[in-house]
């Protein structure tokens, strides 16, 4: 008898208490700064070009084969009048997001940290409807650096 | 009363009759969706958001899934028994809102013996649940339906009694009447435990937690409902949700004075309406509280609360209570008997968990021996 009026103070604070869930699509877990979701580009600001010089490091080092690299001479080398001191800049690049397996290894990999594992919610969000929309290109890959969304710990 | 055209009494009772449906339908739509809300809440969990304004169409959005399911009919079930079960224990819940007294005018007929007709009519829907059982040709319809059957057959008892505690003391079985004399002091202050007994044997009746060992999902997956699907599915749950509110509405009427207590008859209609409904709230907020802090009972426990400690118990009382009212002693002596009886059935309890605990230590120190 005690014992079912003790069971129902106990059930009565927790009605008072805070849900502990959350409306997962309105309401976002903060995710913690070493989050990892998939791969994407740094943007370098002061010369407005990718970090990535296209040396091919990252996809050699890739387990799953899921990058593809194109790299050309950059237009903006200081030798063509520019301002850049990449002698060859990306040309163009894709990850295959569904191959892709978040190991981490690109990042480890690359020796111009122009690569970099987002750790936002929008890199966990990546549900299509095609999977070839998975397959993400240059601009696709920029565009969450170069808008400013990832937090700063990743650049460096 | 309500009393739309009297002119016309076909009109009349046409019009009572499509209320009652309203009011089922709705009431039993929003109850769902405050149980799963309220419930949540318990859990720390949310409910439903994601349908309408904080989930408010949940409710209307399954109701729709019902209607646009399938109705299934299982090739070796009874067919007689199988489609019309739902129908014996929607009718009945149907039927109880009859006498159900909202204020002092506004219910649908008032019966002298209304209190005899809700207990009566009440129990019929054991005959649905014991139909749907049968007539599944399930194993687990069966257990549950004849688990249903001997709970429901059982708690009729004590909750008879207790309804006849009450009725000793109004000396009449006409709802409005008992809540009429509720208006200084409403009953559960006069019979504590009477209320207790009530309450008990009505979450029985109700086959809610912690007395719905016939729809426990973890022992018989859900009872004697477990072949039915889309509408004839909905009408179970529907008569499931009406018997708890007009369980609830009994409840106040019987023991928290209704509508009566604590301002009289002098209040208007309007705020009458919102005295038995806040009242009713309550006595539903209760019931889903009990029903997520208790774990469900074993069906032997059941029956040994129900025969051994209920109903003499409730016997006992019905006896001190006629020779209180018989030799014209003081009213109080209703209440401390009540008392001491309640007093009683806590020792009674304790010493059943004392006993149960000394025999699970004694069984424990045997195996590890």
């Amino acid at each position: 008898m005690k014992g079912i009026l003790i069971s129902m103070k106990v059930t009565l604070s927790a009605f008072f208490r805070k849900p502990v869930t959350r409306p997962y699509p309105d309401v976002h877990k903060p995710l913690p700064e070493t989050d990892r979701a998939f791969p994407i580009l740094l943007w370098d600001e002061a010369h407005t070009e990718p970090y990535c010089t296209g040396c091919h490091a990252c996809e050699r080092a890739c387990p799953v084969e899921c990058m593809t690299v194109l790299m050309k001479d950059n237009p903006n080398h200081v030798n063509n009048d520019g301002t850049s001191k990449r002698k060859k800049i990306i040309d163009k690049f894709w990850i295959d997001y569904a191959r892709c397996m978040r190991c981490n290894i690109c990042v480890e990999a690359c020796n111009f940290e122009a690569i970099a594992m987002n750790n936002t919610w929008s890199g966990h969000e990546t549900s299509v409807y095609d999977r070839k929309d998975l397959i993400m290109d240059l601009p696709q890959l920029l565009a969450q650096h170069r808008s400013g969304n990832i937090d700063e710990w990743v650049v460096s | 009363m309500i009393s739309f055209l009297v002119v016309n009494p076909f009109i009349d009772s046409l019009l009572k009759i499509l209320s009652i449906v309203g009011l089922m339908t709705v009431s039993a739509m929003g109850l769902i969706y405050l149980e799963r809300k309220i419930a949540a809440r318990f859990h720390m969990r949310l409910g439903p958001t994601r349908t309408g304004p904080a989930g408010l169409l949940q409710s209307v959005a399954d109701a729709l899934k019902l209607v646009g399911k399938e109705d299934i009919r299982p090739a070796s079930a009874d067919a007689w028994s199988f489609e019309l079960a739902p129908y014996f224990v929607f009718i009945p819940a149907f039927m109880m809102f009859v006498t159900i007294p909202f204020t002092l005018m506004l219910n649908v007929e008032m019966l002298t013996l209304g209190l005899l007709y809700i207990i009566a009519i009440s129990s019929v829907s054991i005959v649905g649940w014991v139909m749907a059982g049968w007539g599944s040709d399930n194993r687990y319809a069966l257990i549950g339906a004849l688990r249903a059957a001997a709970q429901g057959i059982s708690y009729e008892l004590p909750l008879v009694l207790s309804v006849l505690c009450i009725a000793m003391i109004a000396q009449s079985l006409n709802l409005n009447e008992i809540i009429a004399q509720q208006t200084i002091v409403p009953n559960i202050l006069l019979q504590p435990f009477a209320f207790f007994l009530f309450f008990t044997s009505a979450l029985a009746e109700m086959n809610r937690a912690p007395f719905d060992i016939p729809v426990g999902e973890s022992e018989v997956v859900g009872g004697p409902f477990v072949e039915y699907s889309g509408i004839r599915w909905s009408m179970f749950f529907l008569a499931e949700y009406t018997a708890l509110l007009i369980m609830s509405i009994l409840i106040v009427a019987l023991f928290l004075g209704g509508w009566s207590w604590p301002f009289g008859e002098k209040l208007g209609t309007s705020w009458q309406i919102l005295l038995t409904i806040m009242k009713t709230s309550l006595v539903i907020f209760l019931i889903f509280w009990v029903r997520v802090s208790v774990p469900r009972m074993r069906i032997d426990q059941l029956m040994n609360f129900c025969w051994k400690v209920l109903i003499p118990l409730a016997l006992i009382q019905i006896f001190l209570n006629g020779l209180i009212l018989v030799f014209h002693l003081p009213t109080f002596l209703l209440a401390v008997s009540s008392i001491m009886l309640m007093g009683v059935l806590v020792l009674i309890i304790n010493k059943s968990m004392q006993n149960l605990n000394k025999n699970h230590i004694v069984k424990n120190n045997l195996e590890s021996a």
